[in-house]
Formats: structure tokens, C-alpha cells, sequence
């Protein structure tokens, strides 16, 4: 009870820094226990959706005229694999949606009701009554994703758009999806059979074997297998996918956005242990003759230091289990933020166990470090606490000396302020270190984000204006030169649009590949290390690829073709973030080494400034014929008999030519003494789309959601630190007020010891901001690489003016919390 | 004679659960330029109140003060620090070093309140503690190395270095010894034959004799004056004899 009363008696003379402390251990318990939760309910999320879709946890995706009956066969006879149920799926990349006049694209997949049916349950959800579903002329069922992000409702139209048309859908429903629920891979939309029909028209088909593999199945095995049973190179043509997979691709930005809480609630933990040590041993130092008094009252050291640390546990455990109470109360706003980023109804309670380990974690952490430091007082015995101790007694050397003051006195006499009290410095300095890590990390990866074009630079693939990929026997690069003559145009490349992986020999890792004539002509592929591949003996990889599979520049690579094996040189590693961040760059005559009958047949096209890109896809199409892949998709029903007949033929070319690599048709339709006639010369562009476009929506909302984060983070530490620093500055006007007191008196004004007190923590904010600006660099290489395989740039300028900004932060924090000077009055000091 | 520092009914109360405590009532002074003022009572009489009313620490409640020509009594408070800066030097009873500070750097604090660095003002510091006993060697101790004598030596030190126009002491020697008083006694003696005005509360007759004037607070009020010619140009037994006899007529 002793003990307990000392302890309260402390916290109201010291209320400031208990609702500190109360504050940053609240922070920190919360931020660890929605933490601990997250992480443990997330799995949960998809075991829990799997089991209600019925879904099974492996799929193979093969291309649909590839497809033969043996890769079933191995399946089921070498695998030993029961429940195999197979399905067609259309897959599309880069679909524009337009919804409100504003377009955004994704990557797609289409199945029908039955097929949906034999993959997983079809768990449906609609507002809609049967009748008004059947009413729905061209009905879709959308994922989850759908409704929880974007906000669609059943009723509302889903319009996709292709070579410039529009293909309005009534969204029926949504219904709750296992696999082939992510970005990625493409969300499954589920359309009736005669919309699939239509659209098979216009995208690829896929054969897909669902099937419960577990750990019995081995891909490496599988293609292996198939490879030798039918001579197919299955790494072109089939593609695995998994529940790991799908849960990975899903979690991953939300488990690194959890991680980062992580390391922001160590800051603070840092921050509230910082703070404990300080306080103790300021209140040690301040009160030794109150600590001598108690023990001449026959209070032992060990019930002062202990009255010491309870007051610390106190405010500690009562900021910890209100950080564990709001963890809790948060969670269904945290349910609400992972139903966001995961796209899946997320309604787990929170893991209360989870979240007490964490409130403990933090009080247990606090209350040892409380009792360590307040351990100090046995060392001292009371004839030394009345004397004030020995630390009032200072012989030590006369640092900054005043008989050799260069400029300011502030300056001078804040310098020696800190020598007084260096190890104080130290912690802080330790502590504004972390902080400003986290906030320099925070500002070097806002502005990142918040440029459009930087991000492009590390995307490792080119994002021109517009993609223009050529019907077969198209002369490319005739067609190059047309494109040069219109205005709009500023550069093109050509490239061959290869689909597909490639494989590597020794890798267990394939890759797509890039091919260009000259890469100095590319605009967003840029080299970490080495050069551009020159010749067709050189090729680049990508920075994942070369960190992962040890792989430098000069090294050789031996690449696995229908001709059997290609060896290169390694001449520049790229960073990339797309298709997995393995990809190859070829040059072109490269490139054709190893697959000789591959010629480019796509052309990147740059456009100048100011130049409409919807203008000029229009201006393309009216020049070039039609797109193929539309036209496919509209049969004329307008106009002459003739012109019905033209349309009718035109669509069936189109459907020839985009889906069965038909190059050339010819034809001739009789009716009555008349022949009508016509060939499939006016097509030339087999598909459009706009990598730039495509890629900005993609990042859209990955990059909002970061911005926001950075800023609530910087807000968030900058906080802890303004909590800190005004503690610290309000501290030592406490304890220095004799001596403020008296250079009052000696005719310093209030604001010239202000500056004093906020000029002390400048060498060490100054040393932590230029510490913090290293390790940024250091960790912005680690941080980039570990989640995205890339090293973004240093935005240097940015970083050092958030550093600076730091520091006049620190300053004026301190400069602010030390207007407690003001209250000082010297002749009640001096009448003391 | 021109008055340095002049009042003008000068009143200072304090609020004390609510009563008004009147410590200076309607108060008239003049500090003449070269006057040593000693400033004596009773407990409670209101000497220190007026010392930090005069010298700028305090505001007064009501009433006027000038110094040389300034009014004082509606600076704020960095205004007031600014002008005693520039005129005012203190004394304190509890000496009231910086206790992190060298002797040196504790004079040099005060004086770079007022004064720009130079090589002649470090002369000027060297020189006046020097003067005031304090060797090259003394100058480099820290406050809790020194003896209460030498603690208040360097207080006056650091109290004169900016040539204040007064300087102020509250009970200079009331935490000394005899024998240590005595030595800071003949320091104020020392500055004020240098011509320095000087204001100084005691309740000390040993102080008191060294000052040229004596004035005799009652409850707030001035009730008597004594005038001495500067300490030392007289009979010593006289002197104490005169000033004895003032205190006596004052109820001391």
C-alpha cells in the first residue's frame, strides 16, 4: 500500500508524462493486437470461403487448342488425383471497363453457369427476384470483389469495352469466389451461355482441370510428364494456380501494410521506453532528497525504486489494456479495411487471446524496463541522497567554454545544456533515429506513388501510349513507317508479342519475354546493373531473377527452345514488377535464334503531347480497317442486302482470323446474276489497348491506399516524436528553473531561453535526421526488393528536404513545449 | 543631484485566498546616481518587494517608476528583461550560480547578455575577478568548488560586469559568516567607491553601515532616513553610533 501510494502520489504530481505514456503504450498495444489478430484471421478468410464455394485448392489452366486428354490422364493416373473437374474458361487481360465515363482495366475470366457449377458451388447473392434475373437480357455474376470495392449493385450495368466498342452487361448478382478471384490471374465472371459464346469470340480459351491437390501434387513433376507423353512445351501453354497462390496474390499488400505496423509500433515501443528511462532518471536526480527524506522515514530503496517502476506500471498496463480494449472495439472497422484489400467478405471476430498476448507484451515490456531503470535508487544510500548525490557536483572538463563563444550565446549555452545532459541526448537521439526512418521511408514512398512516371520507370516493360499487336502477314514494320508519317505520332517500337513462358535452363523459374530491336529506343526499360543487350548473343534479366538464381552480369544464361537450347549473355539486369519478376529481354535477331518463325508483329506507338489517345485509336481503326477481334463480335444488321452480306462476311473473317490464325480469306457469295466479292485486306490490326492506361488504373488503387498510409504513418510518428520532445522540453524547464530563474534575472527573455532549450536537441535531431536519411536508403532497397523485387530510386531531394523539415519540427516542438519558461517568475524564485 | 530611479506612489499587493495583502502602499522614492540606498525593517515590512519592484523583476500593482526617463511598470516581462539587462545588476542572499557553469562562464553569461563577444570584454571579466580575488586558477572552478564567500564574490562579479546603472542585493551576506561577510562588505565598498549606485535590503547594522543612505520600511511605507558620508571617511564608532540611534528611533 506504501508503494501504491507513493506511486499515485507521483502520478499526479507528474499527470503530463502518466497521460504520455498512457498514450504511446495505448498506440502501441493497439497497433500490435489488431496486428496479432489480422494475421491470424486472414487465413482464415479464404479456408472459410473455400469451404462454403466447395472450391477445390489447385487449378491448370491450358491453352484450349493445346489442350488433350493425357494431361487429365496424368493427373488422375500418375498423381493419383480423384475429383478432377474440367471447365472452359475465356481469359482476357486488360479489359477497359467503363463505368460513369470513367474507364479503369483488369484482367478477366469468363466461365458459364454450369461450368462455375463444376468448380465450385456457385454460392450466389442478389437483391434481384428470379423473375427479374431471367428478365436480364445479357446477365453477368460478378465476384464479391465487385460489390465490396466497387461499390456495383445487382441491377447495375458492367460495361466492358473492346477495340473501342461498348458491351454493356446487367450485373445479375455477385457470389463468393475461391480461386480465380484476384487481380493477377483475373476475377471470374460467370455470363450465360450465349454471352460466353459471343465473347469467345473475342478472347482466348483455356481449358482448366480444378482438382484438390495438396502437397501430392508437384508441377515440376507434371509438366514433366506431360512433356514427355506429348512433346508440348508445357511452361507455353499451361499455367498452375493454388489457394497459396490466390491467398498470397491477395494478402500480399495488406500483410505488408500490417508489417509495417509492426515496425511503427516498435517505434513507439521504443519511444515509450525512451521515455520511461528518461523520466525515471530525471525524477531520480530531481527527487534525491525527497528519496533521502523517505528513507530516513525508513522507506527501504527497494519500496522507493518500486514505487518508482508502479507508478511507470501503472500508466503503462492502463495505456496497454486500453490499446487491447480498442483493438477489439476496432475490429470491425479493421474487418471492414482487410474486406477491402483482400475483396472478400472479412467478418472474422477479433482473436481476443491475440490481442491480451499483445497488451501483455507491451506492459510486461514497459514494467521491466520501469523496474531496471528505477533499480538505480539502491545504489544510492541516504546520506548521498540528501547531499543531492554526487551529480550536482561537477568537476569535469569545461566543454564549450564562453570565453570562446564564436556567435550566439543561445547557441553556446544550449551546446553546453547538452553536455549536461548527454545520455538523455543519446536515447532521444536513438529514438529520433527510428522515427525518422519511418517517416523519411514514408516520404520518399509517398512521392514515389505520388509520381505516375516513377513508378512506370521500375514496371521493367514498356508503357507506351498505345499497343497495336498486327494480323499475321502484316508487314510490321511498313506499317512502322506509316505510323511515323501522322503528327500524333512520336516514336514507335516494334516488338514481337510472344505468349507464353519461356524456360530457363536450371531454373525452376520461367519467364515471359521482351523483344525489341534496340532497347535504347525503349522508354521505360531501364538497366540496375550492366547495359542493354546489343547483339543476338546478349540478353537482360530481371533484378529478381539475377538476385534469386545468383545470376550477375557476364554470366551466362541457356535458354530452352523448340530448337533445344540458346545460350546468352547476361549484359544488364532490369528491374521489373510485372509477370512475376522473371522476365527475359531479348533483341530481336536474338530472339529468333531461338524461336526462328517468330517476327515482330506489335508496335509500341508514343504520342506527342497534347494528342487524344480515344482520338487517335479512332483515327487508327478508320485508317486501318477494322479491328478484328471487334468486328468479330458485331455482325451488321443494317443497310442493303449487300452491305448485310459484307457485314456478315466481315465478322466471319474476323472470327477466322483473330481465333484460328487465318491469314489471308478470300471470297465470293452469288446471289441471283450478282457476285458479291471481298478478302480480308482491310484487316491489319488484330488488337488495340493502351498499356498506359491499363497500368495506371491497375495502380490506382494501390497507390492511393499507400499515400494514405504514408501520410497517416508520417502524421502518426511525427506525433510520437512532437509527444516526446515537448515531455523532454517540459522536463527540463522543470528541473532547470533555478537556473532559467536566474538567467532571468540576468536579463535573458523567455524566448532567448526558449530557444536554448530547442536548441539542445538540434545536434542530436540534426545527427538522427542524416542517420535516419542512411538507413532509408538502406531499407528503401530491402523494403522494395523483399515485396516488389525492385529497388525504387532515391528521390534524395525529397528525402533530405523531409529531413530538414524534421529537424525544424524538432525545433519547434521543443521551442514551443519550453513556453513553460514563461510562467517562471524570478522573484518568486528569488524569494523562495 | 539627477535621480536614477524614481517611484511614484507605488503600491504592490498580493491576493491571498482572496484577501489583498497591501505590502507597498503609495510609495515615493528617488535613488540618487552614486548613493549607496540600504534598504532596512522589520520581517514582513516589504524590503525585498520593493527591491524586485525597483529593479524590474516585479511589476507593481499601482504607481509609477522611472528609470532615468523610462516608466517601467507596463513593460512585459521580456521587455522588463531586456531593461535590466542593459541597467540592473543583482545580488541574491542565496548567491544563485549556474552550478553547471564555471566561475569564468558564469560571469560570461551575464555579460553576453548585454555585450558582444571581444577579446577586451573576456579581459574585462578576467580583470574584475581579479580584482574581486578570484585568480586565473579560482576562475575555472565550478560553483561547488568555492566557499560562500567566493560564491557571492563572483555573484557580484557577474552583477557588475555589464556597468548597470544600479546594482541591486537582497541580503548579500545572509548565508555568509562573519568573516566571509566582512570580505563581501568591503567588495560592495570596493564598487561602490568605483562610483557604482547600489541598492541593498539587510537586516544587518554591520551591512547597513556601509551604505550612504538608509531608508526604514514600516508595513509598505517609508518612515525614516539616514543619511552617512561614504563608508570609511569617517569615525567607524560614530557611525554605528548614528545609524544605531535611527534604528532605535524606527523601533528596530
Amino acid at each position: 500500500m506504501k508503494i501504491l501510494r507513493l506511486s499515485f502520489f507521483n502520478l499526479r504530481k507528474n499527470k503530463r508524462e502518466a497521460a504520455a505514456i498512457l498514450f504511446l503504450t495505448l498506440i502501441s498495444s493497439f497497433l500490435l493486437g489488431t496486428f496479432f489478430s489480422s494475421v491470424a484471421n486472414i487465413p482464415k478468410v479464404f479456408d472459410k470461403c473455400f469451404e462454403e464455394t466447395g472450391c477445390a485448392d489447385s487449378a491448370l489452366r491450358i491453352n484450349a487448342d493445346k489442350y488433350r486428354d493425357d494431361f487429365y490422364g496424368i493427373l488422375a493416373d500418375d498423381f493419383g488425383i480423384g475429383d478432377i473437374r474440367r471447365g472452359s474458361m475465356l481469359y482476357a487481360t486488360g479489359v477497359q471497363i467503363t463505368r460513369d465515363d470513367k474507364t479503369y482495366t483488369m484482367n478477366l475470366n469468363f466461365v458459364t453457369e454450369s461450368t462455375e457449377r463444376k468448380f465450385e458451388s456457385f454460392v450466389k447473392c442478389s437483391s434481384l427476384s428470379e423473375s427479374e434475373i431471367e428478365k436480364l437480357e445479357h446477365p453477368i455474376w460478378l465476384t464479391e470483389y465487385f460489390m465490396l470495392n466497387d461499390g456495383y449493385e445487382p441491377g447495375d450495368t458492367f460495361t466492358i469495352v473492346a477495340g473501342g466498342r461498348d458491351y454493356p452487361f446487367e450485373i445479375a448478382g455477385f457470389y463468393k469466389c475461391g480461386l480465380f478471384a484476384d487481380a493477377g490471374y483475373g476475377r471470374k465472371c460467370v455470363l450465360s451461355d450465349r454471352d460466353y459464346l459471343l465473347l469467345s469470340a473475342v478472347y482466348g480459351e483455356e481449358e482448366v482441370l480444378v482438382f484438390n491437390g495438396g502437397e501430392r501434387f508437384d508441377y515440376s513433376e507434371y509438366t514433366e510428364k506431360c512433356r514427355e507423353a506429348t512433346s508440348e512445351n508445357m511452361s507455353q501453354i499451361c499455367r498452375y494456380w493454388s489457394k497459396k497462390d490466390q491467398m498470397d496474390n491477395e494478402t500480399g499488400f495488406i500483410m505488408t501494410l500490417i508489417y509495417l505496423s509492426v515496425f511503427f509500433s516498435s517505434v513507439n515501443i521504443a519511444a515509450v521506453i525512451f521515455l520511461i528511462g528518461h523520466k525515471i532518471t530525471k525524477d531520480i536526480e530531481d527527487q534525491m532528497q525527497q528519496i533521502g527524506v523517505l528513507e530516513a522515514l525508513g522507506y527501504t530503496s527497494k519500496e522507493i525504486s518500486l514505487s518508482y517502476a508502479c507508478e511507470y506500471v501503472l500508466s503503462g498496463g492502463a495505456g496497454s489494456l486500453t490499446g487491447a480494449a480498442a483493438a477489439v472495439f476496432f475490429a470491425p472497422v479493421m474487418n471492414g479495411i482487410c474486406t477491402y484489400f483482400i475483396s472478400r467478405r472479412y467478418d472474422c471476430p477479433p482473436s481476443l487471446l491475440r490481442i491480451i498476448a499483445a497488451a501483455l507484451t507491451v506492459a510486461v515490456l514497459t514494467a521491466a524496463f520501469a523496474v531496471m531503470r528505477s533499480s538505480k535508487i539502491r545504489k544510492i544510500p541516504p546520506v548521498s541522497a540528501f547531499r543531492k548525490g554526487i551529480k550536482s557536483h561537477h568537476f569535469g572538463k569545461n566543454v564549450f567554454p564562453l570565453d570562446r563563444l564564436k556567435k550566439s550565446i543561445n547557441l553556446r549555452l544550449a551546446l553546453k545544456g547538452i553536455f549536461t545532459d548527454l545520455s538523455s541526448n543519446i536515447g532521444m537521439g536513438s529514438c529520433m533515429i527510428l522515427a525518422g526512418t519511418a517517416i523519411l521511408f514514408c516520404a520518399s514512398t509517398y512521392s514515389f506513388f505520388a509520381d505516375s512516371s516513377a513508378i512506370f520507370a521500375i514496371v521493367g516493360a514498356e508503357v507506351s501510349d498505345e499497343s497495336v499487336t498486327l494480323m499475321n502477314g502484316v508487314d510490321a514494320r511498313a506499317f512502322r513507317e506509316d505510323l511515323l508519317t501522322m503528327p500524333e505520332v512520336r516514336k514507335v517500337n516494334l516488338t514481337a508479342a510472344f505468349s507464353g513462358d519461356i524456360t530457363v535452363k536450371d531454373s525452376e523459374e520461367p519467364g515471359g519475354a521482351f523483344v525489341y530491336d534496340d532497347y535504347n529506343e525503349t522508354e521505360f526499360i531501364h538497366t540496375k546493373y550492366g547495359r542493354f543487350a546489343k547483339y543476338d548473343n546478349e540478353i537482360m534479366i530481371t533484378l529478381r531473377r539475377s538476385v534469386t538464381e545468383h545470376r550477375s552480369v557476364g554470366d551466362r544464361i541457356v535458354i530452352e527452345c523448340d530448337g533445344g537450347e540458346k545460350s546468352y549473355i547476361i549484359t544488364g539486369i532490369v528491374p521489373s514488377t510485372v509477370n512475376n519478376r522473371m522476365d527475359l529481354y531479348f533483341t530481336t535477331q536474338g530472339f529468333i535464334r531461338a524461336f526462328p518463325n517468330v517476327r515482330p508483329n506489335s508496335a509500341d506507338i508514343y504520342l506527342n503531347k497534347g494528342c487524344g489517345r480515344k482520338d487517335f485509336e479512332k483515327k487508327l481503326t478508320a485508317l486501318y480497317g477494322v479491328n478484328a477481334k471487334d468486328t468479330a463480335y458485331s455482325a451488321g444488321s443494317g443497310g442493303t442486302l449487300e452491305e448485310r452480306i459484307k457485314a456478315a462476311a466481315d465478322e466471319k473473317m474476323a472470327v477466322l482470323i483473330s481465333q484460328y490464325g487465318v491469314t489471308d480469306v478470300d471470297y465470293a457469295v452469288k446471289i441471283g446474276d450478282s457476285v458479291i466479292r471481298g478478302n480480308s485486306s482491310s484487316f491489319v490490326i488484330k488488337e488495340m489497348s493502351s498499356p498506359a492506361v491499363e497500368l495506371s488504373s491497375s495502380l490506382e488503387q494501390i497507390s492511393s491506399v499507400t499515400k494514405a498510409f504514408c501520410l497517416g504513418a508520417v502524421i502518426f510518428v511525427s506525433i510520437i516524436v512532437a509527444v516526446i520532445l515537448s515531455i523532454i522540453s517540459a522536463g527540463a524547464v522543470k528541473r532547470q528553473r533555478r537556473d532559467l530563474g536566474i538567467m532571468k534575472s540576468m536579463g535573458y527573455t523567455s524566448k532567448d531561453l526558449m530557444i536554448q532549450i530547442a536548441l539542445r536537441i538540434l545536434p542530436a535531431a540534426v545527427i538522427s535526421a542524416a542517420a535516419a536519411l542512411l538507413l532509408t536508403t538502406y531499407l528503401n532497397k530491402c523494403f522494395w526488393f523483399a515485396v516488389f523485387g525492385v529497388m525504387i530510386p532515391d528521390d534524395l531531394p525529397v528525402m533530405i528536404s523531409t529531413a530538414a523539415a524534421m529537424v525544424i519540427f524538432c525545433l519547434l516542438v521543443s521551442y514551443i513545449s519550453a513556453g513553460r519558461i514563461k510562467k517562471i517568475s524570478v522573484t518568486e524564485l528569488m524569494t523562495e | 543631484m539627477i535621480p536614477v530611479l524614481r517611484t511614484e506612489k507605488l503600491c504592490k499587493s498580493f491576493s491571498n485566498g482572496g484577501t489583498q495583502q497591501h505590502v507597498i502602499k503609495n510609495l515615493d522614492l528617488e535613488i540618487m546616481e552614486g548613493d549607496f540606498t540600504v534598504i532596512m525593517g522589520a520581517s514582513g515590512s516589504g524590503k525585498s518587494t520593493l527591491l524586485y519592484a525597483l529593479s524590474g523583476m516585479d511589476r507593481p500593482t499601482l504607481g509609477k517608476i522611472y528609470f532615468g526617463g523610462t516608466e517601467i511598470q507596463d513593460c512585459s516581462n521580456d521587455q522588463l528583461a531586456v531593461f535590466r539587462r542593459g541597467n540592473c545588476g543583482f545580488v541574491f542572499q542565496s548567491i544563485y550560480l549556474l552550478d553547471n557553469q564555471t566561475v569564468l562562464d558564469n560571469v560570461l553569461t551575464g555579460a553576453y547578455a548585454v555585450q558582444k563577444n571581444s577579446p577586451a570584454l573576456i579581459k574585462k571579466v578576467k580583470d574584475t575577478l581579479a580584482r574581486l580575488g578570484l585568480d586565473e586558477q579560482m576562475q575555472k572552478k565550478y560553483p561547488n568548488q568555492l566557499s560562500g564567500g567566493e560564491a557571492q564574490r563572483v555573484g557580484i562579479a557577474r552583477a557588475v560586469i555589464n556597468d548597470p546603472k544600479i546594482l541591486f542585493a537582497d541580503e548579500p551576506t545572509g548565508s555568509l559568516n562573519s568573516a566571509t561577510s566582512k570580505e563581501v562588505l568591503d567588495v560592495f565598498t570596493q564598487v561602490h567607491e568605483n562610483g557604482q549606485s547600489i541598492v541593498m535590503v539587510t537586516h544587518d547594522i554591520k551591512t547597513a553601515l556601509r551604505g550612504t543612505r538608509t531608508i526604514y520600511l514600516r508595513d509598505g511605507s517609508i518612515v525614516g532616513e539616514h543619511r552617512m558620508p561614504p563608508y570609511g571617511s569617517d569615525d567607524i564608532k560614530e557611525r554605528r553610533s548614528a545609524l544605531t540611534a535611527f534604528l532605535d528611533e524606527m523601533g528596530w
